[in-house]
């Protein structure tokens, strides 16, 4: 029998799933936000060409490059890596996870389509320069723009989707009464949309170099409060529904919420993440509001925040076992 | 769902035909329950006979290869009972349940998992299983492990492709010097393990999370039941 004594934090005996998949979650959540961002912003938009605006250009590397290094991480977090092929063959559909697979390729298939057909011109160039051999992508982008709207509203959907599947992969454990906890994937998708929010805050002021009062820093301003106080209310949620569980679901809150999870809860998720991030955008002169190292700083904060959170349901969540 | 159902429809059938008289008169006649039915396979662990040799986990290891560093079956000695010298421990067998409606089986993303229909067994078929670990974190009684060689999903399977197959009971059974365990099918009523839990005041465990284990335990009289 484990000898070790509580608290542990990155060793409990009942951990089954480490660091790899908590970033795993965070990535997802990021790719999720950053996507309905944008498509938000597109729709909202007339546009000239949207391949030249910030928001788009940030959801295209924000949309695809976290998804794939977040799979990479899954991938070699199997005991048995080179076999992962095995799950895009073998469908289970009562499987969270399996149909999970199957949302990544889906997704995965529609933020192709939405990013040739709003960077067709680009795409077109690179090829007439150096393949010219692929001429015919040129014409497979352009039988695509003609269902581009629908797809779009599609892309929309899976990447909501995309942000509360995140949450279910985990309430699905039974074993554990915190994470077998039915506001999880709700939670999971207004933080991920936060997160997704923050970095393309990052991409566009930093990358994009835009001005702190430029249009786009205006239209995101319109979501940050909303989508935290959210957050801060499923929070709530989640806990009460603990609170009011009974048995080893209070055993649980209790267990979470001392000790060094209890500490990265406080300090990382609720100050960090939330309460300075929303009292800087409640309270922040205008000045300071579209201010952009000020936006910068709040968006890494907001993004500490939402990677504490996932940690901290990960492994908190880990550390009580159902009776 | 359905095979579950099913299942538990034809136990149900047994229990109702045993408290009839005509199962008597069959019986009587030598009438064999229908060989064809599917089985339950289950387990007794008569924790009052127990005496906690290990001599059933050391069986397993040989018989299951199991390597040193993880096992398929746990015997847990509780804290003492009583003042030195009549102390007595109590002993909790801690293996797959093979649970009638298996968490493990529902969440593996590539069918690895699998209950046998023909038996119940919950067993992983070792050339899908792509070690996610998914069934390891579901199980809530934590008999699940990744095997240091095959890098798999395993755990106790009943010795379904070792002793069983060879027509014999599981080592752990043939092993124990009290014969603490019984091991058998559910659906039949005059088979060991159904009279076992008939006859005796047993218990499971974790049955709020719906997951209708097939380990039972007739508890040790002392102290409070799990
Ligand atoms: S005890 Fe665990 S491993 Fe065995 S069938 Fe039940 S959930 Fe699966
Ligand atoms: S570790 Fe293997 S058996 Fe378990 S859920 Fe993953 S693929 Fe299935
Ligand atoms: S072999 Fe029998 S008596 Fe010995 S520990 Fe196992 S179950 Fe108990």
């Amino acid at each position: 029998m484990s000898t070790l004594t509580y608290p542990v934090p990155f060793h409990t005996p009942d951990l089954v799933w480490d660091s790899s998949i908590a970033i795993y979650l965070f990535l997802l959540g990021i790719s999720s936000g950053a996507v309905q961002l944008a498509i938000a912003y597109r729709r909202s938009h007339k546009l000239e060409k949207p391949s030249e605006n910030w928001i788009v250009r940030s959801a295209a590397v924000l949309g695809t490059i976290p998804t794939l290094i977040g799979l990479t991480l899954l991938i070699f977090h199997l005991a048995r890596p080179w076999t992962f092929w095995k799950l895009m063959f073998n469908y289970q559909f009562n499987s969270v996870m399996s149909m999970g697979v199957m949302l990544f390729q889906v997704y995965m298939l529609f933020m192709v389509i939405w990013i040739a057909v709003l960077f067709k011109a680009e795409i077109d160039n690179l090829i007439k320069k150096f393949v010219p051999k692929l001429r015919f992508v040129t014409n497979i982008i352009g039988a695509c723009e003609r269902i581009f709207s629908a797809a779009e509203v599609i892309l929309f959907i899976l990447a909501a989707v995309l942000g509360a599947y995140t949450g279910f992969l985990l309430s699905a454990l039974i074993s554990y009464p915190m994470l077998n906890n039915p506001v999880l994937p709700a939670l999971f998708l207004a933080s991920g949309t936060s997160s997704g929010i923050a970095a393309t805050f990052l991409c566009i002021l930093i990358a994009g170099k835009l001005k702190g009062d430029s249009h786009e820093v205006h239209y995101i301003h319109k979501f940050e409060v909303p989508i935290m106080v959210t957050e801060l209310g499923l929070i709530v949620c989640f806990f009460v529904g603990l609170y009011f569980g009974g048995g080893q679901k209070v055993v649980a809150l209790q267990n979470a919420l001392s000790g060094f999870w209890g500490a990265v809860f406080w300090i990382g998720v609720m100050l960090i993440g939330i309460m300075i991030p929303l009292i800087a955008n409640l309270f922040a002169s205008d000045k300071w509001k579209y201010n952009a190292k000020f936006i910068i700083l709040v968006s890494i904060f907001d993004l500490i925040g939402v990677l504490c959170l996932r940690y901290f349901i990960l492994y908190a969540g880990q550390l009580t076992i159902a009776m | 769902m359905t095979a579950c159902s099913r299942r538990n429809f034809v136990s149900g059938m047994g229990a109702l035909i045993l408290t009839t008289g005509t199962s008597v008169k069959l019986s009587a006649q030598g009438e064999k329950p229908n060989e064809t039915a599917p089985k339950r396979y289950a387990m007794v662990h008569d924790e009052t006979s127990c005496i906690g040799c290990t001599a059933c986990m050391d069986a397993c290891r040989e018989t299951n290869q199991v390597p040193e560093g993880v096992s398929r079956l746990e015997i847990l000695r509780s804290e003492p009972h009583g003042e030195f010298p009549n102390q007595e421990y109590e002993f909790f067998r801690q293996s797959c349940q093979h649970c009638t409606n298996a968490p493990c089986v529902a969440v593996c993303p590539t069918g690895a998992s699998f209950i046998d229909p023909e038996t119940g067994i919950v067993d992983v078929n070792k050339d899908l299983c792509v070690g996610c670990q998914y069934c390891i974190a579901v199980c809530p009684y934590r008999v699940r492990f990744i095997h240091p060689v095959h890098k798999t999903a395993d755990k106790c399977n009943f010795c379904r492709d070792t002793n069983l197959a060879a027509g014999k009971q599981p080592a752990c059974v043939e092993a124990c010097p009290t014969k603490a365990l019984t091991f058998g099918d559910m659906n039949d009523p005059n088979s060991a393990v159904a009279r076992k839990v008939r006859e005796n005041p047993v218990y499971r465990t974790k049955l709020t999370l719906g997951t209708e284990p097939n380990l039972y335990h007739i508890p040790f009289a002392k102290g409070e039941h799990r």
